[in-house]
């Protein structure tokens, strides 16, 4: 489960529902896109602005005309709808990530290693 | 879309491509053949990117990119044409829907394909969506702090201002402060305000320790100075 290198990325998943997204790695799953075409293929990656990576897709496009593709990079303004699987535990898939995100964040012990945001009083 | 006359940066792929050169930085995606000939497209305008490998549905593995604006007749005519290496197809859509334009690029060298994908999976990342209007997004506040919540620690500063820290000092720590405050007195003679140094004399002198004192009462360590003040 890896978690994003950028401190702004890991601030925006664990504030909004794209961490559930996150969590969908290595899932095959579908994605529905705005112009109403589809990809349907294994998440490799999901990144804070709803970009998605799929790997081994097929993808059908707004006429209805398949093609596989290896690899798919979608950007997160075009994605409308990813279909969760149905044996997904939703709520533990996202407390999952928040863990992971806590593990890095705090790697070296709690008032050990680089702070990312300074706990200052205001 | 632009036609580029020239090679905005050096190629991001790790194999040699003789025949063009394909262009993924920051700004723009550029395609062009030996001449110079080519165009660009710009990320935002980019909806999806992928890596094709199905000989059935296309005879060539290529990049395919499709973007979110119109091209016009005129200008497939224009972009450079060169056998089996390049081509453009557009759509054009009679309904309300946004265009569509679909783009497949073909490499001499197939085995740069992945390196082109992911070269510009990094470059639309680089691209936000401008338009998008989760607010949520200005992070500048503190992270959530789990587990000083938990243990009813919340929001313990790391440093103090001056007043509130006083207050907060422990017996240790005020004998630390006292020890170090007569450290820096003894290092200077007392009857000197240097500038910016809080000795003792200027903390009970001035209320706010910032006023320096320009003149010296003695002017031992400025002998040789020529000033008059």
């Amino acid at each position: 489960m890896e978690v994003s290198h950028s401190v702004k990325e890991r601030t925006i998943a664990e504030n909004s529902l794209v961490i559930l997204l996150q969590g969908l790695c290595n899932r095959v799953t579908t994605v529905e896109l705005r112009d109403e075409s589809t990809a349907s293929g294994r998440v490799t990656n999901v990144d804070a602005f709803m970009n998605v990576r799929l790997a081994e897709v097929t993808f059908m496009d707004r006429q209805g005309t398949l093609c596989h593709l290896d690899e798919l990079f979608v950007t997160g303004r075009n994605v409308r709808y990813v279909h969760i699987p149905d044996d997904v535990d939703i709520r533990a898939t996202i407390e999952q990530q928040l863990q992971a995100i806590h593990r890095v964040r705090y790697f070296g012990g709690r008032d050990k290693g680089r702070k990312e945001f300074p706990r200052t009083k205001h | 879309m632009q036609l580029a006359s020239q090679v905005l940066d050096e190629p991001k792929t790790a194999s040699d491509l003789s025949f063009k050169d394909y262009t993924s930085n920051g700004s723009r995606l550029s395609w062009l053949d030996n001449s110079g000939l080519g165009f660009s497209l710009d990320y935002p305008t980019i909806s999806l990117h992928a890596v094709s490998r199905d000989l059935n549905a296309y005879p060539w593995e290529h990049l395919y990119v499709m973007v979110n604006a119109k091209f016009e007749e005129d200008n497939a005519k224009e972009a450079p044409m060169a056998e089996g290496e390049e081509e453009e197809e557009a759509e054009d859509s009679d309904d309300d829907t946004e265009p569509i334009a679909e783009f497949r690029f073909v490499p001499s060298d197939k085995s740069a394909l992945e390196a082109m994908f992911s070269a510009m999976c990094e470059c639309q990342a680089l691209h936000p969506d401008p338009e998008d209007e989760d607010s949520d997004n200005d992070y500048e506040g503190e992270e959530y702090d789990v587990e000083a919540h938990e243990l009813g620690q919340g929001d313990i500063p790391s440093f103090y201002t001056y007043e509130e820290g006083l207050s907060h000092l422990t017996a240790e720590g005020q004998a630390t402060l006292e020890r170090l405050e007569g450290m820096l007195a003894q290092s200077v003679s007392s009857q000197y305000n240097m500038a910016g140094v809080r000795t003792e004399d200027s903390i009970r002198e001035f209320e706010d320790g910032m006023e320096v004192d320009l003149a010296p009462a003695v002017a031992g360590q400025f002998e040789d100075a020529e000033v008059d003040h």
